[in-house]
């Protein structure tokens, strides 16, 4: 069953056309992939999808339901939950405080949005640290903390920007293993990612952007080996090589 | 590195100790009165609440929810004229005048808060001091208010409901009870679904955002509540000086009060309003008294480079400092 | 008929030294979201630097123009060294009560030091009003109009076509690509509040020739430079120019037709309408 789908969304800046035409299909329970090299579209791309930006044209289905127009905080109702590429946790307020403010959206008292947050907190194993000022975490902890806020709001399909960036090979499983434990509870997932090894872990599907367009989709393993994608991230002569059997260096 | 968490034994102790600064502190205000002997006790009680309770009320848009209002004067001063006003035009208690301020407050509110709430802060900051201003150059000009002259009210009590009292203690008593209701809406605020709101707009809009949370309608909320509060401490000024004027009721310098005396204290928490407030309103009686009139001009540079000095070193006030300073010694004491 | 056209004339006159001292600010808040809340009080200084220039050293027009830009620019680069560069970074709170305090500490510092009278430069100082075909045009108000109109060109020129002006458009595009090209962008926001104190202080002492100078004026002209910034667009020099001559016109109007007791209520009243309406004004990106 379709869960989102884009139908040729276009978004432009004054003269500058970010996204030409990208359409996305997630079916309930997928994890799908969204890539491309840097400036093709995939944040543009992003936050049109999550309400962030209205697009220029183009529309956006949720459940059937249209929301290419709505507010952010009106998808975050539907149950779409996002992280931010560069972390935005309250950094004044504490990691229960953090999560609390994503667990009211569904439990409005207090009580029950701090009981909501503390499982959700130790389920992200987070649990120590409950009362430390966000502040006070890394990257790593921040990205972490961002993502239990985000399921204390009890979301249907998250989409995760760039969640892996930035973290060691360690850290890097660490979150994968989060990643799939959030998955199996049924949340469908759409994961903008660079970093390749994970996308071909974790997705089952990947979608390919470059100038504003899709230009590629498919099985993770079959669109890291087109040559089209090859072309994008890395110039036709080098798209040529590889075609050719030579192996890229 | 992070903060600690207290041991057990400790924290108990630091709740009864906080229980009994409580009290303390409630008798103190509850009691002040008896030194009324003194005029200028008097007079210093009921310009401390005062200043106290508009300093709370722009706590809650300024300090809580983060959205600087430059202008809150313009719901003082609306508070303040419709007392005076009522009675001017019909005879009638100033009491009316309550109400009907704060619900003009609340709407201008409105007005300046639904085009520039969902904006960034800067527009908002900027508008209210554009509205406070038109407002100010209206009401100097407009006779039907007094013009520049401005409005007096009943000088001599036809009964209890003229709040024309000889005595400075019953307005102390009411200013302390509009003081005691704000802070306790600020508790409940604080407390609720809503204050979380608040805290997470003033740390992340965007995030907030994304997370389902209402941020213009909310902001928007608490602008009107803060609104409501400020028309109350204008109302309260107005029966008690028995005048008020363009300057005495839509100043800046009445906005810029409020913002120092939060902010001094400690922007976005309950008492930072009442610490600035103890501080500050004693201080300007001071420099007032030593420097007469041109005294205004030095009381306003101390209030600015102070304002500067908070926001570039400390914006969380005294009281931040005051956590800072308690953290590093509990920590010293736990190492031991 | 003459009347009017006189009217208008004198609004664009007076708008183009507008548009002089809210290009400087729109350029800021541009580059760094941050706004300065005393901005009116650079004018204000300009105001003095040029009753002062003319008083006390004897200086011309251009003397205590160029006296003007010079010690304005280096107070702008003082305060962003000293205050903006630490406050930018927090929250918006620390921001706007910084330049908020600033404006306190400088208003009443030249209140304390000057006094609450006016002071005036003598009116004959750029020469009598000019019959120009019906038309009186004051002739100091007609040098600051085409100078401010010429600078503020020049500012425009400067940001688009050399490389230092590219070089700070670059960093209030996008700071951190600006770095990676090797910009500094701390140097270039430098320049910027120097340019936007640079830009205040000669509009200032240009109004100085027709308007009488005193501590408190910077809180009309702030206001002034609040308004044509939002109407002109966030961040947009061009967009200042433009909102600035329609403002000075606005305001010319009104003074005529109602009176000048009302003529800032009109541009209050536009603003708020602006802020109703169009809040990315004439030119600016959408907030």
């Amino acid at each position: 069953m379709t869960l989102l789908k884009a139908e040729n969304v276009t978004k432009s800046f004054g003269g500058f056309q970010a996204l030409k035409g990208a359409s996305l299909s997630v079916n309930t329970g997928e994890i799908v992939g969204l890539i491309g090299p840097n400036g093709a579209g995939k944040s543009t791309f992003f936050n049109c999808l999550v309400g962030d930006m209205t697009p220029s044209s183009g529309k956006i289905l949720f459940s059937q339901e249209e929301v290419s127009l709505k507010s952010a905080e009106y998808h975050a109702k539907l149950g779409i939950g996002r992280t931010f590429q560069l972390p935005a946790t309250f950094e004044e307020l504490t990691l229960l405080e953090n999560v609390m403010v994503g667990a009211f959206l569904r439990h409005p008292h207090v009580k029950d949005a701090r009981q909501k947050a503390m499982e959700v907190l130790e389920l992200t194993g987070m649990g120590e640290q409950i009362n430390l000022k966000a502040k006070t975490l890394g990257t790593p902890g921040r990205k972490r903390l961002e993502i239990a806020r985000v399921l204390a709001t009890e979301p249907k399909m998250m989409l995760l920007d760039e969640a892996l960036a930035g973290l060691t090979p360690v850290e890097v499983q660490s979150a994968i293993t989060l990643v799939k434990k959030i998955h199996q509870t049924g949340i469908t997932l759409v994961i903008v990612e660079h970093i390749m090894e994970v996308i071909i872990h974790l997705t089952q599907r990947v979608l390919v952007l470059n100038q504003g367009e899709v230009i590629a989709t498919g099985a993770p393993k079959e669109v890291v080996n087109d040559p089209l994608v090859i072309q994008a991230y890395l110039g036709a002569s080098y798209a040529r090589t590889a075609a050719l059997g030579a192996k890229p260096a | 590195m992070g903060e600690t968490t207290r041991l057990d034994g400790e924290s108990a102790l630091n709740k009864v100790i906080e229980k009994i600064l409580w009290c303390v502190l409630a008798l103190f205000f509850l009691l002040f009165p008896l030194s009324f002997n003194n005029p200028y006790y008097e007079q210093l009680g009921s310009l401390v609440l005062l200043a106290a309770i508009s300093a709370s009320a722009w706590n809650l848009i300024g300090g809580y929810a983060g959205q600087v209002s430059v202008g809150n004067v313009v719901f003082f001063g609306a508070g303040a004229y419709l007392p005076l006003l009522i009675y001017k035009l019909w005879g009638l208690s100033p009491l009316y005048g309550f109400p009907v301020g704060m619900l003009i407050s609340v709407l201008i509110a409105v007005l300046i808060g639904i085009p520039t709430l969902r904006l960034s802060g800067h527009y908002f900051s900027m508008a209210t001091i554009a509205v406070a201003e038109l407002i100010r150059i209206l009401v100097s000009n407009w006779d039907f208010v007094g013009a520049s002259v401005g409005l007096t009210g009943p000088a001599v009590a036809k009964n209890w409901s003229d709040l024309v009292f000889k005595s400075s203690v019953p307005y102390y008593y009411m200013f302390l009870s509009v003081l005691v209701l704000i802070l306790v809406t600020t508790y409940l605020i604080d407390h609720s679904r809503f204050g979380y709101y608040l805290r997470a707009i003033k740390a992340g809009e965007r995030a907030a955002r994304s997370l389902g949370v209402p941020v213009s309608r909310y902001k928007l909320y608490v602008f009107m509540i803060s609104a409501a509060f400020t028309s109350l401490a204008g109302s309260l000024y107005a029966v008690k000086f028995g005048f008020i004027d363009p300057s005495s009721g839509f100043g800046l310098l009445i906005s810029v009060n409020m913002i120092i005396v939060a902010a001094l204290g400690g922007a976005g928490r309950l008492l930072g309003p009442l610490l600035g407030a103890v501080i500050l309103i004693p201080l300007q009686a001071e420099t007032n008294s030593i420097f007469g009139g041109r005294g205004t001009g030095l009381t306003y540079i101390l209030y600015g480079a102070i304002i500067v000095l908070i926001a570039r070193y400390e914006p969380g006030g005294l009281l931040r400092l005051w956590d800072l300073f308690v953290d590093k010694y509990l920590s010293a004491r736990s190492t031991k | 008929m003459m009347v009017l056209l006189q009217v208008i004339v004198a609004g664009l006159l007076i708008g183009s030294v507008y548009a002089l001292f809210s290009s400087g600010l729109t350029l800021v808040w541009g580059m760094m979201n941050v706004i300065n809340f005393a901005h009116g009080e650079f004018v204000m200084l300009g105001m003095y630097v040029a009753f002062w220039g003319l008083t006390v050293f004897h200086l011309g027009v251009i003397g205590f123009g160029f006296a003007a830009a010079v010690l304005l620019f280096i107070l702008g680069v003082l305060v962003y060294f000293l205050l903006i560069k630490s406050v930018m970074r927090g929250p918006m709170l620390a921001q706007i009560l910084s330049t908020f305090g600033l404006l306190l500490v400088l208003r009443y510092s030249a209140f304390m030091a000057f006094g609450s009278d006016f002071v005036g430069l003598p009116e004959d100082i750029l020469g009598p009003s000019y019959n120009v075909g019906g038309i009186l045009l004051s002739a100091p108000k007609v040098v600051a109009g085409v100078t401010a109109l010429v600078i503020t060109l020049g500012l425009h020129f400067m940001l688009t076509k050399t490389m230092l002006g590219s070089r700070i458009l670059a960093v209030a595009e996008n700071r951190n690509a600006a770095m990676l090209m090797g910009i500094r962008p701390d140097r270039m926001q430098a320049i910027a509040w120097g340019i936007s104190g640079a830009s205040a202080g000669l509009a200032g002492a240009l109004i100085a020739t027709f308007y009488p100078v005193s501590a408190t004026v910077g809180e009309s002209l702030g206001l002034i430079a609040f308004v044509v910034v939002t109407f002109g667009g966030f961040g947009s020099v061009p967009g200042a120019m433009l909102a600035g001559l329609i403002i000075g016109l606005i305001e010319s109007l009104s003074a005529f037709y109602f009176g000048p007791v009302y003529q800032d209520v009109f541009v209050y009243a536009l603003f708020v309408l602006v802020l109703w309406v169009r809040p990315h004004g004439l030119m600016g990106k959408a907030p």
